[in-house]
């Protein structure tokens, strides 16, 4: 039973809004109201709705924190992308380190990440994030946060500006789409 | 300004008798330097005395000079809101030497003699919780003495087999580049970077011909 | 009957929080919801910045004043360079020096303006910090409009400052000066007659001026507390002694007056960056020093010496005489310092940073004694603390 999308399947990622966005926003409807279902591929549609919410866990370290809340303001406004800062890890699917990890601080975010429930993403940001950058001969910092917790996306910057960090939540956005298994 | 600070440094050993031992200006800055068993007797004096009236301690730092005998100074930098002026209180002491804690003087002095203590491990008697601040919980060493190194001794990672984070010792895959300047032609150092060398070859050339 | 044992219990807040501001770890032991006793566990940020200033020369050491107080940076980086000028004994062109003011202040205004919104964040409000955001916005575009970042600038060099301003930049400021008065009495609105937010700040935390005095509280907080006391007044530095601005200071030292004299700053700091504008004078930016401040593209293309002196600087650096110096400025937070000491060479010997918030945070236990839990809250925000300056 049911009709066959594959074009459904195909393009969700993808389909900038429009004439074939319409489209197919009017053939699903029409497709739910006819027979009170659709069809489509089960992974797509899991990681249409984890891109469409990535909500990170505000984990402002330093100074790149700064630049954090800044595309959380209402200039880069983050929360189109549907990524709305949580203060929870028990709540967030994403984390994004805003700055210089030390020694002291390192247990603590593990703690966090451990926290925080499966698929889990981190975005590392800023140079001190990505390998300690300005402070990597210091002795009390962690060279580079990927010594702690596996990295998905690094933006690079010292600090990234607002746009920076976007475009990489945009890359993450991606690399979920692409990898695209349902179990991570 | 340079005349009213010499006047005051003046005034101060001058009513302080032998705890002082010396004062200078320099750079428009009055710099005393006292005995370090009265530093206490001191800056309470600095305190309370009309003429001085440093009500705020803003700052104490410790500073290494290995070469020295008693290798430590701890700086103890006083402002006077009612004069506008500052003074600089030094003492020196070495690593086993404790210093008398100023806390009972100034209560801000409590977190900076901690971070005295944690950076060159200057013992401060009479403090009552003499714990490292800044530094990690656990750490060995004082960073800032001069014989520390910059990178440390421990790194940190995590394990994955004992699910916590581990400390390693420091293994750098590019150490850090520290280059000295002393260019031949400014002729400040009688003996240049390098020349070391040169005269052990000359040694092992002699000891191989015998 | 034997009567029930009542015992304290602990409270561990952060180090992971978001009203921590950063990375404030706090042991708090609590007698039901009151504090009885703050532990403030700081450190979690320690970069050993100071360490790192010990081995770099003092150019390369610029930055490192940015990344203490990032939510302010021009104003480290100004009491560094103060230090170094000081030291070596060199005066800035009074263009320099209008420039570098009329920064600090804006750089005050984006202290404040994120200190203001996001304590008002953490007493539970939210629409201004999403206003205040777009101010800051504007002025970080000023920024790179001058330096080439928005954030960390590098751009107040012992010497003057890096490059002078391009053409039209001051037209803007001077522009957005006129309007962000308006922008203030909007975010009074707010805040200033909120119910909500008096009740969370009205005589919480109160402090004395002997208290004051007894933990070393400095800038707007020693200021609430009835202090007339600003180093741009007592011990002006660069062209603040030709600027006509008031101090304001507050009457009770509560958390809601600290609140007020940031408030009234970011009016007086608006007063004093359109005078820096009317006043700014033609002229060069840096002292004509090719040993210190570096030449010009140009001339580097045509000039071999000045081609030596831009390889020199950028390797070598200059070496600055041996002294010692401890040199203030009043940064947003309060008294920023620098303790230089040189030994003549071209990498400083020691670097001491006076951070303003250092003294604040240990008066902690002192500022939320017998308060409630949620008063902690109120009270961090109001003392205006960052950790990068903290725990250096």
């Amino acid at each position: 039973m049911g009709v066959e999308t594959p074009q459904l399947a195909e393009t969700a990622s993808a389909l900038p809004p429009g004439t074939a966005q319409d489209e197919i926003l009017r053939r699903v409807t029409g497709e739910l109201t006819d027979q009170g279902f659709v069809i489509a591929n089960l992974d797509k549609l899991v990681n249409w709705a984890r891109t469409g919410s990535l909500w990170p866990m505000t984990f402002g370290l330093a100074c790149c924190a700064v630049e954090m809340i800044h595309a959380y303001m209402p200039r880069y406004d983050l929360d189109r992308f549907g990524v709305v800062p949580r203060p929870s890890p028990r709540q967030s699917d994403v984390l994004i380190v805003a700055g210089t990890l030390t020694n002291k601080m390192a247990p603590a975010f593990r703690k966090v990440y451990d926290q925080m429930a499966e698929p889990r993403y981190v975005i590392s940001m800023g140079s001190c994030a990505n390998g300690g950058g300005y402070y990597h001969y210091s002795y009390s910092v962690v060279r580079g946060c990927d010594r702690v917790v596996p990295v998905d996306v690094y933006v690079p910057g010292c600090p990234p500006t607002a746009e920076a960090l976007v475009y990489g939540i945009m890359q993450l956005q991606k690399k979920i789409h692409r990898t695209g298994t349902l179990w991570r | 300004m340079d005349a009213a600070l010499r006047d005051l440094g003046e005034l101060i050993s001058a009513s302080l008798g032998d705890a002082v031992s010396d004062f200078h200006v320099r750079n428009g800055e009055l710099a005393v330097e006292v005995k370090r068993d009265s530093i206490v007797k001191v800056l309470s004096f600095l305190r309370d005395d009309v003429n001085c009236q440093f009500k705020l301690l803003v700052d104490i730092c410790g500073v290494d000079y290995p070469s020295e005998e008693e290798r430590f100074e701890v700086v103890y930098n006083l402002l006077s809101l009612t004069h506008n002026i500052r003074v600089r209180v030094k003492i020196t002491t070495d690593e086993d030497t404790p210093v008398p804690s100023v806390i009972d003087v100034y209560n801000s002095a409590n977190w900076m003699e901690r971070e005295t203590w944690d950076m060159y491990g200057i013992y401060f008697t009479g403090h009552p919780d003499l714990r490292r601040i800044l530094t990690d919980y656990g750490f060995e060493g004082h960073p800032l003495r001069k014989d520390f190194p910059l990178t440390g001794y421990v790194e940190l990672r995590y394990d994955d087999e004992q699910k916590r984070v581990v400390y390693e010792p420091v293994k750098l895959t590019q150490d850090f580049r520290s280059f000295d300047f002393l260019s031949p032609w400014e002729g400040v150092q009688s003996q240049l970077p390098g020349d070391e060398k040169a005269d052990s070859t000359v040694d092992g050339g002699k000891g191989d011909a015998v | 009957m034997a009567e029930t044992e009542i015992k304290n219990f602990n409270i561990n807040f952060g180090p992971q929080h978001p009203a921590a501001h950063g990375v404030l770890r706090m042991v708090l032991e609590m007698d039901g919801e009151i504090v009885d006793r703050a532990d403030p566990h700081i450190g979690l940020l320690h970069r050993g910045t100071e360490k790192l200033i010990e081995y770099k020369n003092y150019l390369q050491a610029v930055p490192y004043f940015d990344r203490l107080d990032y939510v302010a940076p021009q104003n480290q980086e100004h009491a560094f360079a103060l230090a170094v000028e000081k030291l070596l004994n060199i005066e800035v062109p009074p263009r320099g020096q209008y420039i570098r003011v009329l920064y600090a202040e804006i750089g005050r205004i984006l202290n404040h303006i994120l200190n203001i919104s996001s304590y008002a964040m953490d007493v539970g409000a939210m629409t201004p910090m999403l206003w205040a955001f777009e101010h800051r916005e504007i002025l970080m575009e000023f920024c790179e409009r001058v330096c080439g970042a928005r954030l960390h600038m590098a751009y107040f060099r012992p010497g003057g400052v890096a490059f002078d301003m391009p053409p039209g930049l001051a037209e803007d400021i001077a522009k957005w000066a006129e309007e962000f008065p308006a922008f203030i009495d909007d975010l009074e609105t707010l805040l200033t007659e909120n119910r909500i937010f008096k009740q969370r700040t009205v005589d919480i935390a109160v402090v004395s001026a002997e208290q004051c005095y007894d933990w070393g509280f400095s800038g707007p907080n020693l200021r609430a507390s009835g202090i007339a006391w600003d180093l741009r007044k007592a011990q002006p530095y660069d062209v603040y002694d030709k600027m006509d601005f008031d101090i304001p200071i507050g009457k009770h030292g509560d958390c809601y007056d600290r609140y007020l004299v940031r408030m009234y700053e970011m009016r007086e700091s608006v007063k004093i960056i359109q005078q820096c504008i009317e006043k700014m004078p033609a002229g060069s930016c840096k002292v004509d020093d090719q040993k210190i401040s570096p030449p010009s593209r140009g001339d580097m293309k045509k000039s071999m010496e000045s081609l030596i002196h831009h390889f020199k600087l950028y390797t070598e650096g200059y070496h600055v005489p041996a002294g010692e110096t401890y040199t203030a400025v009043e940064a947003p937070k309060g008294e920023f310092a620098v303790f230089l000491v040189s030994d003549g060479t071209n990498k400083p010997y020691r670097c001491k940073i006076r951070a303003p918030g250092f003294a604040h945070m240990a008066a902690m236990e002192m500022m939320s004694k017998g308060h409630m839990l949620a008063d902690v809250v109120a009270v961090i925000g109001s003392i205006d603390i960052v950790f990068g300056e903290i725990d250096r």
